[in-house]
């Protein structure tokens, strides 16, 4: 079984591996200089400009938020929908192995290269955006919450289990990686705008304009609203006509806090940050077992 | 003589249609058996329920033994060739004798290169770039290097042009006389049957009409024609599948359920291709109780 498992996946599992290097490389040669840069800031002046030339190479990391959906599209779909539809699944399946065994040994192939190329490519994200961590925190906000830790690994076991499932209920692997598309968009989206930011009861603060208050570093906002006397303001507000006058900023903003101006936030602090990555990855880990679950059970039910 | 395939009864739905009902024969072990029936009778489902690829919903299988299951000890005692012959297209043909030497624990790799090797199929040829006679010889290779009891095969020379077929049909008659394999084929190439098998089963609007040896159905099949008069003595005493009535004369194509007592029929013995389409040409309310091993069920 092995062997067979290696002769029908090895092509994949080569053309994986060699995207997986031709990341890594840049990722190690980059992320030392950046770690030296970032020495150098700690103990000397020179922290300016450190990111300077890199903005091409972000974007290169932040588009690994794509990698689980790659994965889940070109294995999870294919590894059981293709078998289906080119009628190999009916050969395998006479041969004198159990079809519970075939199955065992697809399932092991795709999870355990799920888990090893989108832990490979978290992995040196994560270590890459350390200086970037650093210096700029905003890790728990945006993309970066998902290109990094334990999430994105949820996230390839999800598509994984979706394109398996979609695969096995369609037979076929074209609308399997469709399905496998849209769905893991859609969830994703869904989590990520209305059930993250309520993963634990988010921190609101009133921040005067007297103070130069913000909400602090490395958390995630969720919404900021001003209000005057404690009641919030909606709509677009023009600039009192009291405070028109102003010349700078700071006479602007002392000018709004007399007049009982103040802006109330709502955030999830930067020290949650791994509570909500394991809360994310725990969510995409569970719909991938449901999910592998009902691909399984089709896959032992379906009349050949 | 073991019996190699006993069914009793089987029935198969999906959802509110019966793509097979009361299927009842049994076959002796050593037999090659022609499974005929129009498209749509049911031949494939009834293949697939006999190697355990579909669960029936009524009824009873039993193949060399055992009621199909998923386990090594059912799957080493069959051979399947599925209608499409599925291979792996970007496979070498050697690469799909290793996969049948690693997934089963009988294998005859010597016979199957030995066979392939006779046909002059190159080894190292990836199976897409083969010709359709040649991919289903490769497959035909790997389901007896398997070395089954029962082999099942689906329409396997339907699509192959006519030396193909003889070429395939060949090699799977050489394999029955080496040993006690017993072969089920589907087809509706009457010709072929005759070449390769021994005993048939007739399925139409999926059910068995006609199940037994080739010898039996054709010693016992007959035309009767004669002056047009009262036919319901030979149809009380004998099954009859077709009758066609002119001004002064009755054709009547006749199963004989024992001797013709009325002298006046002109008897007329039947060719294979002529009893079987008399057997498909029946309908859903033939009214003909089906013959199986010559007993009317």
């Amino acid at each position: 079984m092995t062997w067979f498992m290696w002769r029908q996946h090895r092509v994949q599992v080569m053309i994986a591996a060699a995207l997986v290097v031709a990341f890594a490389v840049p990722v190690w040669i980059t992320g030392r200089h950046l770690a030296d840069l970032l020495q150098a800031c700690r103990t000397g002046t020179t922290c300016g400009g450190i990111f300077q030339g890199y903005q091409g190479f972000n974007t290169v990391v932040d588009l690994t938020v794509i990698v689980p959906l790659l994965i889940g599209v070109f294995w999870g779909a294919t590894i059981i929908g293709r078998e289906l539809e080119s009628g190999t699944a009916t050969l395998a399946w006479t041969q004198s192995v159990t079809r519970r065994r075939w199955l065992i040994s697809k399932l092991g192939v795709l999870f355990g290269f799920t888990l090893l190329c989108a832990g490979a490519v978290t992995g040196l994200v994560t270590w890459w955006s350390n200086t970037h961590n650093a210096i700029v925190e905003t890790r728990f906000a945006g993309l970066q919450f998902d290109i990094q830790a334990i999430a994105p690994i949820g996230y390839a076991l999800f598509a994984s289990a979706l394109g398996l499932a979609a695969g096995v209920l369609w037979g076929r692997a074209l609308p399997a990686m469709a399905t496998t598309i849209g769905g893991f968009v859609a969830v994703r989206l869904i989590v990520e705008l209305w059930a993250r930011p309520h993963y634990l009861e988010p921190i609101t603060r009133i921040l005067s304009f007297a103070k130069s208050d913000g909400i602090p570093n490395g958390a995630s906002a969720i919404s900021t609203e001003v209000t005057r006397y404690g009641h919030v303001v909606s709509g677009p507000m023009p600039a009192p006509a009291q405070c028109i006058s102003a010349t700078s900023r700071p006479e602007m903003n002392e000018c709004m806090h007399r007049l009982g101006y103040a802006i109330r936030a709502t955030y999830q602090p930067a020290g949650r940050f791994w509570t909500f990555q394991w809360i994310e990855f725990g969510i995409f880990a569970g719909l991938a077992a449901v999910l592998t679950a009902v691909g399984v059970i089709a896959v032992l039910r379906r009349e050949g | 003589m073991n019996t190699a395939i006993a069914v009793t009864d089987l029935g198969k739905r999906f959802g509110a249609k019966w793509a097979l009902q009361d299927c009842t024969f049994a076959l002796p072990e050593g037999r090659v058996c022609g499974l005929v029936g129009a498209n749509g009778a049911g031949k494939t489902t009834l293949l697939r329920l006999l190697c355990g690829l579909s669960r029936p919903s009524t009824g009873r299988v039993e193949v060399a033994g055992q009621a199909p299951h998923d386990s090594a000890q059912f799957l080493s005692e069959i051979g399947y060739l599925a209608q499409d012959i599925p291979l792996y297209r970007r496979w070498s043909v050697a690469d799909h004798l290793r996969m049948g030497a690693h997934l089963n624990r009988r294998w005859d790799d010597r016979a199957a290169h030995d066979r392939l090797r006779a046909l002059r199929i190159p080894l190292d040829q990836r199976v897409g770039t083969l010709s359709g006679g040649q991919r289903a010889q490769v497959a035909l290779a790997m389901a007896l290097a398997k070395r089954p009891r029962v082999l099942m095969l689906d329409e396997p020379v339907a699509a192959l042009d006519p030396l193909a077929r003889r070429n395939f049909l060949s090699t799977l008659a050489d394999a029955v006389a080496d040993g006690d394999l017993t072969v089920m084929l589907s087809s509706h190439l009457v010709t072929d049957l005759e070449r390769v098998c021994d005993h048939l089963v007739v399925l139409a609007d999926s059910r068995t009409v006609l199940a037994d040896g080739l010898d039996e159905v054709l010693a016992s099949h007959r035309l009767l024609t004669g002056a047009r008069r009262d036919t319901t003595g030979v149809e009380r005493d004998h099954t009859v599948l077709r009758i066609e009535r002119t001004h002064r004369q009755v054709s009547m194509w006749v199963r004989l359920n024992g001797a013709l007592h009325d002298p006046h029929w002109e008897v007329t013995e039947l060719s294979l291709e002529e009893i079987m389409l008399a057997y498909l040409g029946l309908g859903a309310d033939h009214g003909v109780e089906p013959v199986v091993d010559g007993v009317p069920a």
